[in-house]
This record gives C-alpha cells, sequence and structure tokens, in this order.
C-alpha cells in the first residue's frame, strides 16, 4: 500500500522534471570527459541500488561526527538508515523508497545513453579530472577532482569505489582548495545490513516529499518565484508553489529558498551564519511593499546565495 | 541569568541597549531558557500596557495573549503567566521567535530620512561588508539593480543572528531535500544540529 503510494507519488513528482534542460539541450561540451561522467553515473546509481553499512565520519572544522549508514534493497524498493553516534542520538530512516524512483539530482547524473549522444551533463558546471585513488576503509578508490567552471558552486576531490562506484570519501572544497567538510567511510561492508545497538534519543522519518507533509513553513499567500539560478541548477520539485521553500539543485549541490513575509517593516540588511560547507543567508526587503524575509539554506557560496535572494519576486 | 543580563535586557527593553548589550542578549538568549521566559514575560507586560500589537514577525503568540488578558481580569496575573510558560518551553521555537522579535526592535522603527541617506550612500560608494572568504571568489556580486546594503554594526550583529536562526529551524528541512538530490545520500541529515521528529 504504502509502496504504491509512494510509487504513484514517484512517478507524480517527476513528472514535471521530464524536460530538465540537461537532458533537452545538446550541447555541445569538447572540455567533457566521458569517463568521469560515466563514474558519476554509477555513483548515482550504486548509492540508490547496492545493499551496504559501514560507518561513516563528517568533518566540519575542528568538529568530527561518526554516523552508522545502512542501506538495503529489498524487491522493487530500498531502505536506508543513519544514526548518529556522536552528538545527538538520533536516527534518520527512509524506508519503501522505490528503486525506479529517481529524483532530480540524480537524474543529472545519469546520464546513461544520452552520453553517447554527446549529452555533457553536469559538465557543462564542472571540469572532472580522474586518477587513481587511495585505499579507504578497505576499498581500491578512484579519485575524480570537481571543479566549478563559474563562480557560483563549490569543488569537490570525490572518492569512489573503484569496482562498484560507491562514493567512499567526499571533500568540498571552497576557494584556494580550502576543505569545508569532509565525508568519508571508516568501514564499510556490502550485503545486508548489520544490526545496530545505538543508543538512539530521536528517529525521524525522512520524507519522501508528501503532498501534505508537514513543512515547518507556513504557506505563503500570493505566489513568489525566483528571478534568477546559477546555470543548471532546477527546481527539485514542483509541488512548492505555494510553500515558503523551493530547493534548486545542479546534481552536486543543493540550495533551499525560504520565503517568511514579515507583519511590519524591519531594517533592510542581511546576514550570514556558516556551518562547514553549508550556509545561511538571510536577507530582510521589501517585495512590493511586503516585507519580508528570504533565507537562502545551502551547500553553495555566498555569492550564488545573495544573488538568488536578491531576485525573489512576487508572480502575482 | 546574572544581574548584568539582567540589565542588558531591560536597557534594551526601554530601547536604550547600546550594541555591545544586544551583542550579550542576543549571544546568550538561545542557551538560557531564563532569560527567554523574562523576555518574554517583560515584553507581554509592555505590549499590553502600551497597547501596541505584539511584533510578531515569524510566530504570533501575541493574539493568544491578548486574548487571554481581555478575558481574564487584569489582576488574575498568575494565569497568563502560566500561559506564556509553554511558549517559552518550544525552545528552539521560542528563541526564533524571541530573536526575530528582538532583532527585529532593532531593525524596526526606522527613520525613513535615515534610510534614505543610507541607501544613497550605499548607491555611490563601493559597497564592503561581507566578504566571500570561503567561496569561488571575492567578487562582490548583486543580482539586480539593488546595490548590497551597507549594515549599522547593531543591524549586522541582528541579522548574523537571524541568519543563525534561520538554519536552526530550516536546515532539516533543506537536508530532506539534499538527501534525495545529492550524491551523498542520507549524509545532509548529518550536518543538522539537532533532529526532530
Amino acid at each position: 500500500m504504502l509502496t504504491t503510494q509512494a510509487r504513484r507519488l514517484c512517478r507524480w513528482l517527476l513528472a514535471a522534471a521530464t524536460s530538465l534542460p540537461a537532458l533537452t539541450l545538446a550541447a555541445s561540451c569538447p572540455g567533457a570527459d566521458p569517463e568521469a561522467l560515466q563514474w558519476l553515473d554509477r555513483m548515482s546509481r550504486s548509492s540508490h541500488q547496492t545493499a551496504y553499512h559501514g560507518v561513516v565520519t563528517l568533518q566540519r572544522g575542528e568538529d568530527m561526527q561518526v554516523m552508522q549508514i545502512s542501506h538495503s534493497v529489498n524487491g522493487d524498493n530500498s531502505s536506508e538508515q543513519l544514526t548518529k553516534l556522536t552528538g545527538q542520538g538520533a536516527q534518520i530512516v527512509r524506508e519503501s523508497h522505490p528503486l525506479d524512483c529517481v529524483h532530480t539530482g540524480h537524474r543529472l547524473l545519469q546520464l546513461g545513453s544520452n552520453l553517447g549522444a554527446g549529452e555533457c551533463g553536469v559538465a557543462e558546471y564542472y571540469r572532472f579530472e580522474v586518477s587513481k585513488g587511495e585505499r579507504i576503509a578497505g576499498r581500491q578508490a578512484v579519485r575524480i577532482l570537481v571543479e566549478p567552471l563559474d563562480m557560483y558552486r563549490y569543488g569537490y576531490l570525490m572518492e569512489l569505489d573503484s569496482e562498484t562506484g560507491l562514493l567512499l570519501k567526499s571533500s568540498t572544497l571552497g576557494r584556494g582548495d580550502l576543505v569545508l567538510e569532509r565525508f568519508q567511510f571508516a568501514d564499510l561492508s556490502y550485503g545486508s545490513p548489520m544490526p545496530s545497538s545505538a543508543d538512539v534519543e530521536v528517529v525521524h522519518e525522512a520524507s519522501h516529499p508528501l503532498p501534505d507533509s508537514a513543512m515547518s513553513t507556513a504557506d505563503v499567500s500570493g505566489a513568489w518565484a525566483v528571478g534568477w539560478l546559477p546555470r543548471g541548477f532546477v527546481v527539485t520539485d514542483s509541488r512548492s508553489e505555494s510553500n515558503g521553500r523551493r530547493t534548486y539543485t545542479d546534481g552536486l549541490a543543493a540550495f533551499s529558498v525560504f520565503l517568511e513575509p514579515l507583519s511590519r517593516e524591519i531594517r533592510s540588511g542581511e546576514g550570514i551564519a556558516r556551518e562547514g560547507s553549508t550556509l545561511s543567508y538571510t536577507r530582510g526587503l521589501s517585495l512590493d511593499g511586503q516585507p519580508v524575509l528570504v533565507t537562502v539554506i545551502g551547500e553553495v557560496p555566498v555569492n550564488t546565495a545573495r544573488m538568488v535572494a536578491d531576485s525573489v519576486r512576487w508572480t502575482q | 541569568m546574572s544581574d548584568r543580563m539582567r540589565e542588558s535586557l531591560s536597557a534594551l527593553m526601554d530601547g536604550e541597549a547600546d550594541e555591545l548589550e544586544l551583542e550579550r542578549v542576543l549571544r546568550q538568549i538561545g542557551e538560557d531558557s531564563e532569560l527567554r521566559e523574562t523576555w518574554v514575560r517583560y515584553h507581554a507586560v509592555q505590549t499590553v500596557h502600551s497597547g501596541q500589537a505584539f511584533p510578531d514577525l515569524t510566530i504570533d503568540i501575541s493574539a493568544r495573549v491578548r486574548d487571554e488578558l481581555n478575558s481574564v481580569p487584569a489582576a488574575n496575573q498568575r494565569r497568563w503567566q502560566s500561559l506564556l510558560r509553554p511558549v517559552a518551553g518550544f525552545a528552539v521555537a521560542a528563541s526564533v521567535a524571541t530573536t526575530v522579535v528582538l532583532g527585529g526592535q532593532q531593525l524596526a522603527g526606522l527613520d525613513p530620512a535615515a534610510a534614505g541617506s543610507e541607501s544613497s550612500v550605499a548607491a555611490g560608494v563601493s559597497p564592503v561588508g561581507l566578504v566571500n572568504s570561503l567561496g569561488a571568489t571575492s567578487v562582490r556580486a548583486s543580482y539586480g539593480t539593488q546595490a548590497p546594503p551597507v549594515l549599522q554594526p547593531a543591524t549586522r550583529t541582528a541579522y548574523s543572528e537571524l541568519a543563525r536562526q534561520r538554519l536552526q529551524r530550516f536546515a532539516q528541512e533543506h537536508a530532506e531535500q539534499a538527501a534525495l538530490n545529492t550524491p551523498q545520500g542520507m549524509l545532509p541529515f548529518a550536518r543538522v544540529e539537532r533532529i526532530t521528529e
């Protein structure tokens, strides 16, 4: 029942995403490295279709978090779990995710046969360099250096399992190749998940974005739109028309825009807060006389956030 | 809550707080539940006495308080104080509301003439302020014609606090989307400081 629902929902969600610009524009990209694009395609598929479990570390500045991740496949569905072993005892679970449900971000990476047809996908916005990687969690890795071609996104250093394509390690690189965040498997096994004995306080069921899910943002009366996006970023779900949130992805990075109407004027201005690679940029401004707070949260540089926030407009 | 904090708080309530005091209160208010409750109490009293609408920038707790006050004799303060407690009890939500309103007090009530002069300065001078030290470039970009605002220090402090509070409030909602649309699977949830159900 749940599965049928999830499948139907997935179809609905993706219906509007069938005409993604990256798939319809047969742009020419002489610099594209087909080998790198093939690895990204494999990476994206393996994260969803392979059964694995292990221990992952996430390093952001001085802070290091350790967590267990498990991903299992049962028939046409996958389920996954993340259990924080440090800090807050939280567990995030997602059950019955249909294998054929490929969300926008992954769709941008899974070029498949389009690759042969000269499609370049994310190679329009990033330059890739593939080399032999080191051993990570006991597995031989392939290293892909990902450099942004414009100033609106970060770079990455990714290491993929040379047999399965699974992403084993990923560093987010800011200006001057400064590492903003690094995640990596410390231990990895393929196959059915291990039982977890971690002490859990909070269990959060990750949403498969449901139509009326309890989003924290109130409905915003009046439609609004983001007037400018960096090249290659597309909306992740088409259901957020009347919602206070919009999320965009280019396949590697994502950011969300939140709009909150205010009940009275505030002094216009902007502020930022950062945690590792995550930026929160808040802008107070007046849109056609209505004071609003626009907040951009995501793994993008501050200029991207500022320009996106600056371009928010009412559409009615 | 220290006496010093209490003084800062009342200075803030009277509109006499200097920047340092504002900063001190903003820094503490997320962590200090007593400070938060005191602030809500002070503010409710002041609001009721002055007959102003509660500046509900995000979460309107004013209507509930005012309605209750209208239906209860004014002397009976216990009851409405207890009403405020559940509000303060939602630690995160309350601190968001409190900070938005606190920040809002600093950000609101702007003299339009001053606003005009501020923006004309901003338009005439090459904008300085936020520098993108971590991004791909240090160029200060802006979409459209508006020059990025040049902020007074107190305003900047209030906005930094707003950005921090928005991050706490929206991080999980962003992670839900990032977990489905970026290569690292569920990892985006690990970036959320406190997961809620």
